[in-house]
Order: structure tokens, then sequence, then C-alpha cells
């Protein structure tokens, strides 16, 4: 198998579940398909050193994560054709708390909501989360702290109200 | 962390993703085919620095600051990834506009009601009534209106009251009544909940909802619902079709569908719409009042396949779209940039390449197409519809535009042609 088809089949297998990454680390749908191609396009410049000396997948995560709260800005909208479903399924409407959530992590500061995402979507542990960002760990424990806290005065007492519905 | 607050975050991170776009199938190649673009310019800043200033005097100053004039990767259209720095485009060819094309059925009506407030169409009640919910807050319904594209006239069919973090969905008309229903999430997280759903009923002429009420709590997320014969039928997103009196009483299971969603009673099949691994959506069907069963012809290297009562559409390897029979039959070219989910088995929206953008309805029986008159803003966002059994009654395609909304009834509309 040459480097191309297994480039293709990662991408076959793989690409959607990096655009919900991306989704989530921005917000946005032009954004997530944005980080996504332009981070894959990365991976395909360095496919063969990255299948080589690591794992690909973690490869274009960290790409997305570092591109998302660097300097790089997004050159997009006018360049991307995104065959966007509006009104995308969902298989149960979110409840009010998550709403509530999802729009609070609009207003966080772009490290501190991919703090967040990595801890709270990717699961990652804060060392994990230090070596994606590359920061110190009391760097990753201080937004999370931070985006915590506003998430939860944005929010307030979320499973208490969700609670008195019932 | 005792708020749990964090579990929320968990939960409303997960859910959100669920909206996230979904990639093209000819993505890699796309990407690849950048990378290699790419590369080549990066040679050719050094070896010919004059040639890459008279094309950036044209190309650049469009793109910004950025750079990078490589069209765009993830644009499903030929026309707007052939356009390069140095050539103009020709101009696409744009369809008429769907009101002129199918003026049978096409209307535009008022985007708010008499008394100012916002909807959202979401069915036919008949051929010349839509079904309109109103919201108290986001996707919370509170009201349900009949709307007469004959006369302009609004009523109140009735008021819909749910409790918090509760929303009315899947509505669907048969018999003079309306139906819907309402999920109430559980105790425990995303993963362990349990879920019940509880289904509702109101006479198309307007009164008090009431309750369809179950012999049994039913368990899990419905999705989809229809009226046949004096009975509620209902699929669960766990998969499963059932019935029951639309006055209530007991659940019976559909004898072999246990796995299966509605797609157009009395089709049912599975799997859903709803394909995480990219699986075709009902790649088996079965009709829940004959028995009868046909299972899709699928190749090796599809993607994207979505299936109808009697088709299917989806990417072939190379980028192309096909439509054909679900038996492999028959299998025709799509237009490039459609978004290929059949509706009423020959309907698909496609999209315009930028830079006009917007989309077009596209009769894959007749060849007709009419333009749906979306347009990108400023920012380059436009509205997109989506097309396929799963979304409003399949039947109705509703769009705002220019204070207007744009109803469109495609079964007039696959009758009238």
């Amino acid at each position: 198998m040459d480097d191309d088809s297994r480039f293709a089949d990662f991408v076959a297998e793989r690409a959607d579940a990096l655009l919900r990454y991306g989704y989530v680390l921005s917000g946005d749908p032009h954004d997530a398909a944005d980080l996504t191609q332009e981070a894959l396009t990365r991976l395909h410049r360095a496919w063969s050193r990255v299948r080589r000396k690591s794992d690909p997948e973690s490869y274009v995560r960290t790409t997305m994560a570092r591109l998302h709260v660097g300097v790089w800005r997004l050159r997009r909208r006018e360049r991307l054709v995104w065959d966007l479903p509006e009104g995308a399924h969902l298989d149960a409407p979110p409840s009010d708390t998550e709403q509530g959530l999802w729009r609070a992590l609009e207003d966080l500061p772009r490290k501190q909501r991919a703090v967040l995402v990595l801890r709270y979507y990717e699961q990652l542990t804060d060392a994990e989360i230090a070596r994606v960002l590359g920061v110190s760990r009391g760097t990753v424990r201080s937004h999370a702290s931070l985006g915590l806290g506003r998430l939860r005065s944005a929010v307030p007492h979320p499973t208490t109200a969700d609670r008195s519905a019932r | 962390m005792s708020d749990g607050l964090e579990e929320n975050l968990h939960a409303a991170l997960h859910r959100a993703a669920e909206r996230a776009p979904r990639a093209p199938g000819a993505l890699s190649s796309q990407v690849a085919a950048r990378s290699r673009r790419r590369r080549a310019r990066a040679h050719a800043l050094f070896a010919a620095a004059a040639v890459v200033v008279v094309a950036g005097g044209t190309g650049l100053a469009v793109r910004g600051a950025g750079g990078d004039t490589a069209p765009p990767v993830l644009s499903p259209s030929p026309a707007s990834t052939a356009g390069t720095a140095s050539r103009t485009p020709s101009p696409p060819a744009v369809p008429e506009p769907v009101e002129e094309v199918w003026p049978q059925a096409v209307w535009k009506i008022p985007a708010r009601l008499p008394g100012g407030g916002k909807f959202q169409p979401r069915a036919f009640i008949d051929d010349r009534t839509v079904l309109l919910e109103t919201w108290q807050s986001f996707e919370k319904a509170n009201a349900l209106y009949a709307y007469d594209l004959e006369t302009g006239d609004v009523r109140k069919v009735t008021d819909i009251r749910t409790p918090k973090g509760v929303f009315a969905s899947g509505y669907s008309v048969g018999e003079g009544r309306i139906v819907w229903q309402t999920i109430e999430e559980g105790a425990g997280d995303e993963s362990k909940g349990t879920r019940v759903t509880k289904f509702w009923s109101v006479p198309v002429g307007g009164g008090e909802p009431t309750a369809v009420t179950t012999d049994r709590p039913v368990v899990g997320r419905g999705d989809r619902l229809a009226v046949t014969g004096g009975r509620l039928a209902f699929s669960r997103f766990e998969g499963g079709v059932f019935t029951v009196p639309l006055g209530g009483g007991t659940v019976e299971p559909v004898p072999g569908a246990d796995r299966h969603h509605i797609l157009r009673w009395p089709w049912v099949g599975t799997p859903s719409e709803y394909t995480p691994d990219g699986e075709p959506s009902f790649e088996e069907l079965l009709n829940a009042e004959t028995g009868e069963t046909s299972r899709a012809a699928v190749r090796p290297g599809e993607r994207n396949v979505r299936c109808g009562v009697t088709v299917c559409a989806g990417d072939r390897g190379d980028g192309t779209s096909f439509h054909r029979s679900r038996d492999g039959s028959q299998e025709l070219d799509l237009p490039s940039g459609v978004s290929a989910e059949p509706a009423l088995d020959r309907f698909y929206a496609v999209h315009l390449p930028r830079p006009l953008g917007g989309q077009y309805l596209y009769d894959r029986l007749t060849g007709r197409s009419g333009d749906l008159g979306l347009r990108p803003n400023a920012r380059g966002e436009s509205i997109a519809i989506t097309l396929s059994p799963g979304v409003n009654d399949g039947r109705l395609v509703a769009y705002p535009l220019k204070g207007k909304y744009v109803i469109i009834d495609l079964e007039r509309l696959a009758e009238g042609s």
C-alpha cells in the first residue's frame, strides 16, 4: 500500500471525527472545515515522517488545537464552499443548560476554550493538554479554572435548574 | 465538582459535535492536490519571483493577506476549483428562480405572523395549508398555527406547554390529526440516562393537545412519526418501529422491524439517516404493511450513500455523484455541487459555485432546475437547505428569504411535472 492510499484511508476514516473536533474547538462550522482542511494539508506534507514516528491522528489534532489558539488566522469564508447541513439532524434536542453552555463557550478566550475542549471533549489529562498546546501544566490549570468559572457564572446552577423541571 | 458543570459541559460538547459539517467524499484527493500545489508554489517563489508578483496583483488582493492562492479544497464544485488567480472563470449558468420554474408549487409568505411573531414551517396539513410552529425560546415550541396558502389566513391550532428542557418535535399529519412527540431526559448522563418519549395529538381544526397514552413507557428517543389506519406509528432513534392506537392503548412492535426507522410509511428501514461510521442510510427496507423487503446495492469505494424508497444517491471514489435505482440499475450522474440526498426519490439540492454561491433545486426525473435565490452574505455565509426524508415531513421545503418565507411543496411539484 503506498503513502497516498494510506493517507486517503486515514482521511476517509477520520475526517468526520476531525470535523466534530474542529467544530467544538471553534464553535463555527466554517472554521471547523478550515481547521480540518489546513491540518490535513500539513499532515499530507509530513505524512511519511509522521507515520514513522508518531500517530497521524494525534498529529492532526495537535495541529488543529495549535492553529486555533495560535496566530494563524482563518483565511476563510470566501474561499470555502462547504456543504453545511443546515438544521443538521440531532438525535435529541439539547437541554437549556447545554445550549447555555454552548453559547457561553463562545465568549471565552480561545485558549480557555481549547483547554476545556481538550479536557471535557477529548478527555485529556492536564499533562497531555500542556503537551498539545505547548504550555506549562500550571497554565493549563489556570485556563481551565478561569474558563469553568466564567461558564459557571454564565449558566448558574445548571443541575439544580434541570432538576427543578422534572 | 459537585454542581454538575463538568458533566454538563461534556454532554454539551458532545451534543454540539453532532452538528458539525460532514466531510465530502473526495476530501483526501483534494487535500493531497492542495498540498502538492503549495509545495510547487514554494519552489516557484524562489524560481520566478517576478511572475509571482504579477499573479499576486490579480489574485492575492482578492484573497486577503493569507498569500495562499490555492482554490478551496473542500469545494465539491469543479467550477470553483477551476478558478485560479490569473483566469476569470466564466460565470456559471444560474437556473431560473424556483417560483418561475414551478409556479404551482412555490409560495412566498410573510416571515412573521400578524402579531409579529416568528415561526418555523414544519409540515403540510393539506394541499393548501402549512403547519407553523412558534417558539418561546430557542427550539422550544409554544404554539402551532395553520397558514392557508391560498388566502393568507392564519389560525391558531393549539398552545403547547412542555417542561423545562423538553421540546416538541417530529410533527406529522394524517387522518385529521397533528401528532408530535416530546422526549424527557432520564436521570444520569447521556450514555446511562433513560429517555422516555411521549406522544401528543390535536385535531387539525384546533383544540387542546391530548396525550396518546401508552400501556408502558416508551423508552428511548422517538425519531419519526406517521399516522396510519387510526394508529400512530413511530420509530425510535435506537431502532425499532411500533404502533399505538391514536386514542391511546397498547404499543405493538412492527414484526421484523426491531432495528428499523420510519422512512416513508409504510416503508421502514435500517440504518437510519444517522450513520456515524458512514454506512449507507436505509440500506435495508421493509414494507410494514406487506412485508416486502429491499436491499440497496452499494459498490466498493462509494461514500455517503443515502437511500430512499426506490433510489440511492452517493459519491463515487472520484468525487462525482450518482443517482440510481436501489437495485443498482439505471445509474445516472448528478450535477457537481450536489448534496446527494434524494427527497421523494427525485429531488436534490445543488450548490452553485462560488463566488455566486447559493443552491438550486434539481429534479432528476425531468432534469429541470430552479434557483432557490439563496446567496452568501458579505461574510460568505449563506443559508443552506437540506433535502432528505428526515427534514420536515419529507414534502415541505421552507427557508427564509428577504423578509419572506419560501414554501415549496415537493409533492405538488412532482405531480405537476
